[in-house]
């Protein structure tokens, strides 16, 4: 029984859901914390509620839905396709605004389909929207990590190199670290002579052979942390990644990149004219890019009306394609989707099972009601 | 208006402590026996001692339930969120210097910098089926310095309250955040601090509260002055 009151629009909410096909489903609120952290970071404790079970395990009340859904699925055992959805409380430590509110929002798990799956979700998203406010202004941003991803591929970086810059994608002062630092390589330092005779006889075996032996030496379990292996491999690799050198002209064809934001229905042609000007070749992601745009439009959803920005991500390991925001008038978040591939397996599931959701925010969407506004 | 000045209850600190203010020429004696935890200044009838341990120095700051406080700047920080909206630090007291850095294993030869350390990090989850573990007292100035300063996300800290340098080779964690003076310890447990892993630099401090009340107070400018003088 929720303590809170459901917002107005919740029981006309739920006829917009069901009416898109999926299966209502609900989760328990206190939820084992450790999937939260472990996929959102250390960095989400201090904005979650936390306790523990008498035995010990920590326990958090539910701060979203997508992880509990998949979950779930993952524990039921059903097959795939599935769209879910769901609308109820979530938790978390907000210094403005309330601490406990209503999330709502369509998990869609299992459609090999991705450019349809894609669509359908922004398409949901902003008929829910259009519906809950009808004649508010929503502004949509879209993003697409695996164009992100193909641009830095063509730059024909090292793949160590490539995945720091995929990693920061959606932290642009991370991302600028390191361009600053692709411009200017620091030399390895630290090294005693004899790491650095190992490392020049390239006898990688003998550098395994002493780090193993220097280990057990001083009472490190080579097999508890990082092994021999581990540390002897990442060590070869750092001193590749360290002689990298970014020539200026691909740092300004990457800035470039990360500087566009054009028109959704203009964006295929503006990535194809980035491409050719920068003579790079985008190969399969700007193709899925295109046809999730054409898909958009057989949806009927106005692409002129969404901005793509190419540096829009989530700094999250999970999310892997698309990522999109809607905004109200007065610039609040109000939903907020994409593409996370990765997670499903990151949380146990035995195969890869794509999937696409968005979640809506019940309180901000109330707020946006009651401010009014006809265009 | 009386002033509440909270001041280590023992060891060196309150030693420490104890000398400046006297050198600042406000003395402090104890009421009673050694054993009270409320102390004065002679002379003073404005000014309260209150003898608490440095981290509840730190959370009587933090809640306003003191006017100044002499304790470590690593405990404000770790203990009180948002510590620059809530304290100043009004003078550095040049005694109990320590630093919270991030230590990883010496064998870890490929990890000299948190650029290192952010590389392992992403990559950790793959090869060993967990995200990298931190031991650590600091779990606000490690999350601090992670997420915000170096954008490292995956980790997770594992709470350790004794013996934190002992944990990687435990193999209870893989790195640690804790505090160190001259780094002895880390040395003896084969651990090395990362070239830019000094997350703070610190030492005691004579902490204000900020409080409305003290807006313009002749007092609470006389103490800072005196303190500052007497360094």
């Amino acid at each position: 029984m929720p303590l809170m009151k459901l917002p107005a629009f919740a029981a006309e909410l739920s006829g917009l859901l069901a009416a898109r096909g999926t299966e209502r489903v609900d989760t328990a609120v206190i939820q084992p914390a450790e999937p939260f952290l472990d996929m959102a970071g250390e960095d989400l404790r201090r904005r979650i509620f936390m306790t523990e079970s008498e035995t010990g395990a920590s326990l958090c009340l539910r701060p979203e839905f997508t992880i509990p859904v998949c979950l779930r699925h993952i524990e039921t055992a059903t097959g795939t396709p599935r769209r879910y959805s769901y609308l109820g409380e979530v938790f978390r430590q907000r210094r403005d605004g309330p601490n406990e509110f209503y999330q709502a929002g369509i998990e869609d798990l299992g459609d090999a389909a991705t450019d349809a799956a894609d669509s359908r979700a922004i398409g949901d998203a902003l008929d829910i929207l259009a519906a809950l406010l009808p004649g508010r202004t929503i502004t949509t941003i879209l993003g697409d990590q695996a164009v992100f991803e193909a641009v830095v591929g063509a730059l024909g970086l090292p793949s160590g190199w490539q995945k720091r810059l995929i990693h920061a994608f959606g932290n642009m002062a991370q991302l600028e670290t390191w361009l600053t630092r692709l411009a200017e390589p620091q030399p390895v330092t630290g090294l005693t002579d004899e790491v650095r005779g190992l490392l020049e006889a390239g006898d990688e075996a003998a550098l395994i052979g002493w780090i193993d032996r220097t280990m057990a030496a001083t009472g490190y379990s080579t097999n508890a942390s990082r092994s021999p292996e581990d540390i002897a491999r990442r060590l070869k690799q750092k001193l590749a990644l360290a002689e990298t050198r970014l020539d200026p002209g691909k740092i300004a064809v990457l800035r470039r990149f990360l500087s566009l934001s054009v028109p959704l229905s203009e964006a295929p042609a503006a990535l194809d004219g980035f491409a050719a000007g920068a003579g790079l070749d985008l190969g399969p992601a700007l193709q899925a890019f295109r046809e999730r745009v054409s898909a958009l439009t057989r949806l009927g959803v106005d692409a002129a009306a969404i901005t793509y920005r190419a540096a829009f991500g989530r700094p999250l390991d999970y999310y892997t394609g698309l990522v999109f925001e809607m905004t109200g008038p007065n610039g609040a978040v109000l939903a907020g989707g994409g593409r996370f591939d990765r997670l499903l397996t990151l949380l146990g599931a035995e195969r890869a099972i794509p999937a696409v959701g968005f979640a809506l925010w019940l309180d901000r969407i109330e707020t946006a009601r009651a401010t009014g506004g006809e265009a | 208006m009386t002033i509440t000045i909270a001041l280590p209850s023992k060891g060196r600190m309150k030693d420490d402590a104890s000398a400046i203010f006297e050198r600042a020429g406000l003395k402090i004696s104890g009421i009673g026996n050694d054993r009270n935890y409320r102390g004065r200044v002679d002379g003073r009838e404005d000014i309260e001692i209150a003898f608490l341990s440095a981290s509840e120095i730190a959370r009587e700051i933090g809640n306003g339930g003191v006017d100044f406080g002499v304790t470590g700047e690593d405990l404000v920080r770790e203990g009180l969120a948002d510590a620059d909206r809530r304290m100043e630090i009004a003078a550095r007291l040049g005694f109990g210097h320590a630093d919270v850095v991030v230590a990883v294993p010496e064998i870890w030869l490929d990890v000299a910098t948190m650029a290192d350390l952010g590389d392992v990090a992403a990559d950790f989850r793959t090869r060993h089926g967990r995200r990298l573990a931190i031991a650590t007292k600091y779990w606000r100035l490690t999350q601090q310095f992670f997420s915000s300063q170096h954008g490292i996300q995956l980790y997770r800290i594992v709470e350790s309250l004794g013996a934190t340098e002992g944990a990687p080779a435990a193999g209870s964690a893989d790195i640690i955040v804790d505090i160190t003076s001259t780094g002895s310890t880390l040395v003896a447990n084969h651990l090395k601090i990362l070239d830019d892993g000094v997350i703070l630099k610190s030492e005691a401090c004579l902490v204000r509260a900020k409080k409305p009340a003290h807006e313009g107070s002749g007092l609470v400018s006389e103490i800072v002055e005196r303190v500052r003088a007497a360094l």
